[in-house]
């Protein structure tokens, strides 16, 4: 076996650069340390560019504790894009809060390592690893805004409930350990096909590690905790959480489902179909009466995960392909919408409100335009990405004979049209209730913006390049 | 004798535990951990896993409770005291861990195949031979090579929060 | 030249770009001449195209042009492909006729309104979408352009921004479309999940293969094209969907002309026709389409007799006419269906724009009960206004009478037909008389009223040409569909290739007599000229007894003015509902916490506020970690269940 350090360059380099961060905060005076985000969007970019040129790699690295491939490399480029944009909108936010930079670009940094070793991970240490790098960096960022009762809040809730949820997860580890006398993807997998896949300790672990998944993933009933949360941390880490850790898991997810424990999907799948509905009704409707923008946000990203399970479920490699696909989308517009929000948040986070957002349509073209796109997108209609993304989901799962759920799925999008909607209405048809205040648009968040727009519309008008990789990806 | 040393040793961490979460004086809790730690580190001594036994004791009984202690000491003890330790909702709690007892002891006891037959060859370190610890350390610095890197980022993220939540003035 | 029939798409599209994004700095005479000049063009090649079109002969009358593949996944394959064959054919020349001449009327219509640019993109931007609907080779792109089309539907409507009303008509259209657009995704999926392909041509052909006969019952096919009649149902306004369409008028007026009567709301009735060869094998399908139909059509008929606003008495009539669109395609009579879509198209149009001739006049004053003696200062829109209303009335020789009179004969006639359709159809053409002729009366004649005084004139030529070439067209368009006892039916003939692997129930054989069919047809003139006859009665010489007609039954009365009070009947069990669940249960239960109820409601509010340590205590964490258990507890009953 060989170490193969290469295989870890993008992961190496960020955690480099995240130690060099946290080196330079006494160096650098204060009024410099805002060039401390522009150094981490640098290092992900540079991490993006190893990750791109690494496509196509194949095989086990460090003694088979991780694997390149290409769901790995598809998903680590997904999580470097998410994160710089992350890292690139909360320059002007700490900036604009009044916070400090020094530790909070280290965490992002190390949170994508974590993310990142998920992807390629082909052991549940690995896994766990990864996981619990993210999970702590993320406890902290949500708290970041430490004078706030409500960022503190975010942070103390997040951190219980994670750890609780952890110690399932880490149950089921011990107990699959137990089963088939490995942690690693490939021996668990052989030993599901030996027969173990029907003892109660092979299923036990399973369920238990499902619980773990289904936490971080924010499925009802185990994502209570999701709009508390995002709603108290910093907008551009509740992106963070909606997004790169989301689609973290839920690639994880997929990857142990489809490639470890296909011998037990006949469970699996079941107890996902119900998490699913639950996940998609439970997201949709109880979004429809809130008020705050965040919050609204965060029922949406409860709602997507339960359709995004729906490719999950179809356990077929075009339900993977679907899911690969409508991460990038649904990543490329919630990470606008968040954007939008955080800009025109301004400061404290004062206008998170719905009602902050009347009228505001021909005043402010470009966030009102952009954030439009974003909600179309999230609705489903062409030519936006969202759109796409749905169609190939809800086709790949219509093909593995789960046209109930897809119903289910449609009608419940159709409940979500009319929140999404009630902001477009809002910003575009009503009078604004109160003399406008100006709203400054800094230019690293206008390139996310529109980099993000642009995107959406990329994604739903060709949709075909990005659909090929998720399916190289998924191995179509 | 193995198999009653094993529940003697589950009895005292299952008791041990219980009192950690109940007692009311936050000095008492941490010394009630400390039993319970040096249960499971009975555990590793009964398994043959020396090393692991010994780290356990040397880490967590003697390094990090100890710290546990101090931060308590430090903290006034009576504004904890009079916050009620047990709250409204215990009668939900003790609903709740009795069902999910109660289930993973069905599917322990009563699946068609039980726990004990489900169980696999152990996998990594078969050897008796050799050294308990010289074995810990070659697959530590082999197959587990990257995971015992990495759990160091993993402290280091810790580390920083606690500092970035705790600190008054960074 | 043909083959590039495709470029139609681009001048309306360049038009929206254009407008949309250099249209703000300049003048307004230059965006809407752009926005004018576009769709003329579009509409001068498309006859250009035509006039080749129509020397092929029939068999080679489909031709399909693959752009390029556009998404190429594994088994998923979807062209960028676009098909010309007669049908879109005639909808295409509709659409950009009929949308040029609305798009030269809004040059004066919405003279002076602010942001003319923005309703000239969006304008450009729908004719392009309905364009892309009809031209679509597969189901997949022309669920682009339906989704589009909705889309621009939902600018317009919400055009006026000042009003709050609009915003709430817009969304209302917007929401309920897209339950019917939903329905139409997952008759899609079925169609690909069934036969594996999504493109008209192929599809068709398989489907002519695998299922020669028509079958009863739910088979595949009836779920199919269940599935997307619900979702033609939303668009086009039929029941359970047509709550929309009367609030869509709360747009601008050409935009009520253009998209809610003569195109848009039409592209239902386009999609059941498009996939006839599915619907034809689907009996009990299309008898639901009909039964559908007919209720429609009565009931907006119904409830256009009592509504003051003359754009809601034109948009139930609207939906009411939509109604025998959808009758005709239930009783199999496809091509009926599509000639009526074809006159229609002109005289509602007319109708609307001759509405909105009065409104200019009027200052937008929507009561017909407070207008009166416009016939004087509106002389050009009276007399084309007055052929809309012969048309749809169905007066002999103008085209409505021929394409009405077509789908209740068929109705009679056809294998799939009943007699019930044709009894209600009846009575529909005499309601439609009745109301059309009322609005006539209540505008145009009588005393002036309310401070409107006799001076004042038409709008301009921009006003009145508009009318007048849409009057003539009105008046002339149902020769291209003579019945059998008068001469050759041409539409007929020329839609033809369309359903060539339809199943043909032996619907355009004519199964009895000539003069049977003349006399039905008499009996439907007769109908119509009764109802004008009695709102003459009524309206244009005592106008009190209306009045006390009301205030006598004014259950029935109220009734029918609220539309059967469906859409109180949806808000209160839909919306109120979905709300209700939102904030009762989901809301308070498990974002709350089920666990401390009612009372951590109020103290949790209090809580939200407090110290971090005594919300630690709150209890608000531990409830949560409560859903995690049992969230738990419930993967591992299922486990249990399944070791058993």
């Amino acid at each position: 076996m060989d170490l193969n350090y290469a295989a870890l360059l993008p992961e190496i380099l960020l955690a480099v650069a995240g130690i060099l961060l946290m080196l330079a905060i006494p160096v650098l005076p204060s009024r410099q340390q805002v060039r401390l985000g522009y150094a981490a969007s640098l290092a992900l970019a540079a991490a993006l560019v190893t990750a791109l040129l690494q496509w196509g790699d194949h095989g086990p690295a460090f003694f088979g504790m991780v694997s390149m491939d290409a769901l790995g490399g598809a998903a680590r480029i997904l999580f470097l894009v998410s994160s710089a944009a992350v890292a690139l909108i909360s320059v002007s936010y700490l900036k604009r809060e009044r916070l400090r930079h020094g530790e909070y670009f280290p965490l992002l940094l190390m949170a994508t390592v974590g993310m990142s070793l998920m992807a390629v991970s082909a052991d549940l240490i690995m896994t766990f690893l990864g996981l619990e790098i993210l999970s702590i960096s993320s406890y902290v960022l949500a708290g970041y805004r430490r004078g706030d009762p409500r960022s503190n809040e975010s942070a103390l809730k997040y951190f219980l409930l994670g750890a609780f949820s952890t110690a399932f997860m880490l149950y089921g580890i011990a107990l699959l350990y137990g089963a088939a006398g490995s942690t690693k993807y490939a021996g668990i997998a052989e030993a599901a096909t030996q027969g173990q896949a029907e003892t109660a300790t092979f299923l036990l672990g399973l369920g238990l590690l499902l619980v773990g998944f289904g936490f971080k993933a924010a499925l009802a009933p185990l994502h209570v905790w999701t709009p508390d949360v995002y709603q108290g941390a910093p907008v551009p880490i509740t992106a963070h959480l909606a997004v790169g850790s989301k689609a973290a898991v839920l690639i994880t997810l997929l990857r142990l489902l489809h490639q470890v424990f296909p011998a037990s999907a006949d469970q699996w799948q079941t107890l996902l179909w119900i998490a699913s509905a639950a996940t998609m009704i439970i997201g949709n409707v109880a979004a429809l009466t809130q008020t705050d923008v965040k919050r609204l946000l965060a029922y949406s990203s409860i709602a997507h995960a339960g359709y995004i399970l729906l490719g999950v479920i179809a356990n077929s490699p075009r339900g993977a392909q679907g899911v690969l696909f409508y991460l990038a989308a649904y990543s490329l517009m919630t990470l606008g919408a968040f954007a939008v929000v955080q800009v025109f948040a301004r400061r404290e986070e004062r206008f998170t409100k719905l009602e902050d957002f009347r009228g505001i349509g021909y005043r402010h073209p470009l966030l009102s335009v952009s954030l439009t796109i974003f909600l179309l997108s999230l609705i489903g209609i062409p030519p936006t990405a969202g759109f796409y993304g749905k169609l190939f989901l809800f086709s790949a799962a219509v093909e593995a004979d789960l046209v109930a759920l897809v119903i289910l799925a449609v009608l419940a999008s159709a409940v979500g049209l009319y929140y999404y909607l009630q902001l477009i209405v809002l910003m575009f048809m009503k009078e604004a209730a109160s003399p406008p205040e100006p709203v400054p648009v800094p230019l690293a968040a206008r390139i996310v913006i529109l980099l993000m727009a642009a995107g959406t519309l990329y994604l739903g008008v060709y949709p075909a390049q990005v659909l090929s990789i998720a399916g190289e990806a998924a191995g179509l | 004798m193995e198999t009653y040393l094993f529940y003697a040793l589950a009895l005292i961490l299952v008791t041990f535990s219980i009192l950690t979460v109940t007692a009311r004086n936050p000095v008492r809790s941490a010394v009630y951990l400390v039993s319970a730690l040096l249960a499971v580190a009975g555990f590793f001594f009964l398994l043959e896993a020396e090393f692991v036994g010994a780290v356990q004791v040397l880490v967590y009984v003697g390094g990090i409770m100890v710290l546990f202690l101090f931060v308590i000491m430090l903290v006034s003890i009576e504004a904890l005291d009079r916050q009620p330790k047990v709250s409204r909702q215990w009668r939900t709690g003790v609903v709740l861990a009795v069902v999910l007892c109660l289930e993973l002891s069905l599917l322990i006891f009563r699946g068609t195949v039980s726990l004990e037959e489900g169980l696999a060859e152990p996998g990594i370190i078969t050897t008796t031979e050799t050294m308990n610890t010289e074995a810990v350390g070659t697959v530590l610095y082999s197959t587990y090579l990257l995971p015992f890197e990495i759990a160091s980022v993993l402290l280091l993220v810790a580390i920083v929060g606690a500092v970035v939540l705790a600190k008054k003035e960074i | 030249m043909i083959e590039y029939f495709w470029l139609a798409l681009v001048p309306p599209l360049a038009g929206f770009l254009f407008n949309g994004l250099a249209g703000k700095r300049l003048p307004a005479r230059i965006v809407s001449g752009a926005g004018c000049a576009a769709i003329g063009a579009s509409f001068l090649f498309l006859l250009a195209v035509f006039a080749e079109f129509i020397r092929l002969p029939a068999s080679e009358q489909q031709i399909v042009h693959r752009l390029f593949t556009w998404i190429q996944a594994g088994t998923f394959t979807a062209e960028c492909s676009f098909l010309l064959d007669p049908l879109s054919m005639i909808m295409l020349l509709v659409i950009t006729g009929v949308g040029f001449l609305i798009h030269v009327y809004s040059t004066a219509y919405m003279k002076g309104e602010s942001g003319l640019y923005r309703y000239f993109a969006y304008l450009n931007l729908f004719i392009f979408m309905m364009s892309l609907l009809v031209m679509a080779g597969n189901y997949l792109l022309l669920f682009v352009g339906w989704e589009g089309v909705g889309l621009c539907s939902y600018l317009l409507i919400g055009y006026y921004i000042e009003r709050r009303s609009a915003g709430d008509a817009a969304k209302k259209a917007f929401v309920v479309n897209r339950v019917g657009d939903a329905c139409f995704l997952l008759g899609v999926f079925l169609i690909f999940k069934t036969f594996g392909t999504l493109e008209f041509g192929s599809l068709f052909e398989t489907v002519s293969r695998t299922h020669p006969q028509p079958e009863g019952g739910f088979t595949v096919l009836a779920a199919i094209t269940l599935l997307l009649f619900l979702g033609a149902t939303g668009k086009s306004a039929q029941i359970p969907l047509q709550v929309w369409l009367p609030d869509a008028m709360e747009g601008p007026t050409p935009v009520s002309a253009l998209i809610h009567a003569a195109t848009m709301v039409t592209a239902g009735v386009y999609l059941v026709v498009r996939s006839a060869a599915l619907y034809s094998r689907a009996p009990d399908v299309l008898l639901l389409v009909a039964v559908v139909g007919v209720l429609t059509a009565l009931l907006a008929a119904l409830t256009a007799l009592v509504q003051r606003d003359i754009k809601k008495v034109l948009a139930y009539s609207t939906i009411s006419q939509l109604g025998y669109m959808f009758m005709a395609l239930g009783v199999g009579a496809f091509s009926t269906g599509i000639f009526h879509l074809f006159t229609h198209a002109f005289f509602k149009a007319l109708l609307f724009l001759g509405a909105g001739s009065v409104l200019l006049r009027l200052h937008h004053e929507l009561d017909l009960f407070r207008m009166g003696g416009l016939k004087n200062s509106l002389r050009v829109t009276c007399w084309t206004m007055w052929v809309g209303t012969a048309a749809l009335a169905g007066i002999v020789p103008l085209s409505g009478f021929f394409s009405k009179d077509e789908i209740l004969w068929r109705a009679l006639d056809s294998p799939l037909g009943h007699p019930v359709f044709w009894v209600a159809g009846l009575v529909v053409a005499g309601l439609t008389a009745f109301y059309m002729c009322r609005l006539m009366f209540l505008a145009f004649y009588g005393s002036p009223a309310h401070g409107h005084g006799e001076s004042g004139s038409e709008a301009g030529t921009a006003v009145t040409a508009p009318l007048t070439l849409l009057a003539g067209a009105a008046a002339v368009a149902g020769l291209i569909g003579l019945p059998a006892y008068l001469g050759d039916h041409r539409l007929d003939r020329f839609l033809e290739p369309v359903f060539r692997y339809s199943y043909d129930h032996g619907v355009s054989a004519s199964h009895a007599s000539h003069s049977l069919e003349l006399l039905a047809a008499g009996a439907a003139l007769a109908i119509s000229l009764l109802g004008g006859a009695l709102a003459y009665r009524l309206y244009a010489r005592d106008r009190s007894l209306p009045r006390r007609l009301a205030d006598r039954f004014p259950a029935i009365h109220g009734t029918l003015q609220r539309q059967f009070r469906i859409d109180e009947a949806y808000s209160l069990f839909v919306v109120g509902g979905l709300k209700a669940l939102s904030r009762r249960v989901l809301w308070r239960v498990v974002d709350v916490g089920v666990v401390d109820g009612a009372v951590n409601g109020t103290a949790s509010l209090f809580r939200r506020w407090s110290g971090v340590a005594a919300r630690m205590q709150s209890g608000n964490t531990r409830t949560y970690a409560a859903w995690i258990v049992t969230g738990a507890a419930l993967v591992f009953l299922y486990l249990l269940s399944v070791i058993g």
